[in-house]
């Protein structure tokens, strides 16, 4: 069990390290700061601190949560296959010891790791600009049900795109036409075709997590508990389908080999 | 078939083209050298027994395993793969540390194999510097570290001088013949053919995704001397020379090159070159050299893969 857990802690470390490095990581951290900015512009027009409080929230609901993290997620989870595979840097991995499974694992919680760096702070820095510039107060449950959203959607979309990047070369294309079409589409159409998107249990988690907070009039059909599971229980479906489809994969480029 | 590697009728197809063909071998304790030209099926051939691909005809067992799996068989093997990136950002003994740790070692016993493999290769005093400053030749040797650090019992090396400036040649030569005295076993492969030559003596050639020959190079020799062999002769009278070579019946071919020179092909060499000096004796005729073309594996490479042409 030691030797397994120290197959598991070097993945996930290698691909932590791997995933927060060079010209991408700037992007990131910039795309991740954009809410951040939003909110500092909207401060410097001195609203009123309700206005101000409202926005940080609200933009969290808008921007942060279904863009901002989903994006973040996307290029951080459909690299760390496809990428490795493009490069071959992924054979030092597989032929190793390591049972396919863990390097699967690993991968996930090293991509989990980096994208809550970024977005953790992405969640919260609005608040506190919000807070500091507007003198308003957050009752705690703000930013802890605004973190438990932040790190839910990164669970269960790291999962989801991780599992793309393994079994598809368009994961990028795919993921972003998902984030944005699927996602953003479906959860306006009647009836319960919303409960197909991610972005429904999110909103739902939040509306029971915050009564009164921007999602106040979300017609919640779950508990926050039952979002929790429904989000969680997406990422461990990915993750062990993504183990089942790694240890059936070839993972040499598709080139023609000497 | 009991070898180290054994491959049975392995095909692998890349779409339309083939990578590997019905290639089969036993690869055996030692040094082996896996010759052939680019495109061959070489590297194709490593990234099976590597598990990163799958056979998609026949057997090809690693050790008594199949090569497409996974466990700790895997540990017993090592992989030097040629066009492989590395992670750039790491150090040389990071880089090493961590795939050990990916082997399941504890930190303090793969910092230290990392550091004592680094040193085996030659890059300590390189080790702490970023890959991505590597040249190509110190990245040839870190692969080389990673891939010996944990001691595995049978090393695949492909095309591992590739790249490498002649000391460091000379210095990897030596450290692979070194590897097999300490009782691992090794494929190397490689397309400059003196290099193999010089390594070992056994080989197995490969063309066209199929084994071709397979054996040590005395023995591929006689599947030579069946065929024919070819000479390089000059003469200030080639045509007079060519006129008394066409009447023997053991040469093929007689095929003139330049101005003073001619290409003899013979099924018989032995007889060829014992009859050469009473033709100069008993008919006059001057040659100023004869050059076997045949003297290296090169040459040998090129009259079996092109079918005895």
């Amino acid at each position: 069990m030691t030797g397994e857990w120290t197959r598991l802690s070097a993945v996930t470390w290698l691909s932590l390290r791997g995933s927060l490095r060079g010209a991408r990581l700037f992007g990131l951290v910039a795309f991740a700061l954009v809410p951040t900015l939003i909110v500092a512009a909207v401060a410097s027009t001195h609203p009123g601190a309700s206005t101000l409080s409202n926005s940080a929230e609200g933009l969290f609901v808008v921007l942060t949560l279904p863009i901002v993290t989903m994006v973040i997620v996307l290029v951080l989870s459909v690299g760390q296959f496809r990428n490795e595979i493009d490069n071959e840097t992924l054979l030092y991995l597989s032929d190793r010891s390591i049972s396919r499974p863990m390097i699967v694992l690993g991968k996930y919680l090293g991509s989990l790791a980096a994208a809550l760096v970024l977005v953790v702070p992405a969640a919260l820095l609005p608040l506190a600009v919000a807070a500091l510039a507007g003198g308003t107060a957050y009752s705690i449950d703000v930013p802890v049900a605004l973190t438990v959203a932040a790190a839910l959607a990164t669970m269960a979309y790291g999962g989801f795109f991780l599992f793309l990047g393994l079994v598809s070369r368009s994961a990028l294309l795919i993921g972003l036409l998902y984030g944005f079409l699927w996602e953003e589409l479906v959860r306006l159409l009647p009836g319960s075709a919303p409960q197909l998107t991610l972005v429904f249990y999110l909103r739902n988690l939040l509306s029971d997590l915050l009564p009164t907070g921007p999602l106040s009039g979300f017609d919640a059909p779950l508990t926050a508990a039952g979002a929790i599971l429904v989000l969680v229980g997406v990422a461990v479906f990915f993750v062990v389908s993504g183990s089942v489809v790694f240890r059936y994969i070839e993972t040499a480029p598709e080139r023609e080999s000497a | 078939m009991t070898g180290i590697v054994d491959a049975d009728s392995v095909t692998k197809r890349y779409g339309e083209v083939l990578g590997l063909n019905g290639f089969s071998a036993s690869f055996q304790a030692g040094i082996t050298g896996l010759i052939g030209p680019n495109g061959a099926g070489k590297s194709t051939l490593f990234r099976l027994l590597a598990g990163q691909l799958r056979c998609d005809a026949g057997t090809l067992t690693i050790l008594g395993f199949p090569a497409w799996g996974e466990g700790e068989f895997r540990r017993s093997v090592g992989y030097c793969p040629e066009h492989a990136s590395l992670f750039d950002w790491m150090t040389g003994t990071d880089f090493v540390t961590t795939l050990l740790r990916v082997d399941g070692f504890p930190r303090a016993e793969a910092h230290e194999r990392a550091l004592a493999a680094i040193e085996i290769v030659g890059l300590t005093e390189a080790r702490d510097r970023r890959l991505r400053g590597y040249s190509k030749g110190m990245r040839q040797r870190i692969k080389l570290a990673q891939c010996i650090a944990h001691n595995p019992m049978l090393i695949l090396l492909d095309e591992p001088l590739n790249g490498v400036d002649p000391v460091g040649r000379a210095n990897l030569s030596a450290l692979m013949r070194q590897l097999s005295t300490n009782g691992h076993h090794l494929i190397v492969s490689s397309h400059v053919l003196y290099e193999v030559e010089r390594l070992t003596e056994q080989i197995v050639m490969i063309a066209h995704g199929q084994a071709i020959a397979q054996g040590d190079i005395h023995r591929i020799r006689d599947l030579i001397d069946s065929r024919p062999h070819m000479v390089d002769l000059e003469s200030p009278d080639p045509r007079g020379l060519a006129r008394l070579l066409g009447a023997w019946d053991h040469v093929v071919s007689i095929e003139f090159t330049a101005p003073e020179k001619l290409r003899v092909r013979t099924r018989s060499p032995e007889t060829f070159y014992t009859a050469l000096p009473s033709l100069v004796v008993t008919e006059g005729v001057t040659i100023r050299s004869v050059h076997s073309a045949d003297d290296n594996l090169d040459a040998v490479f090129r009259y079996l893969a092109g079918g005895g042409r």
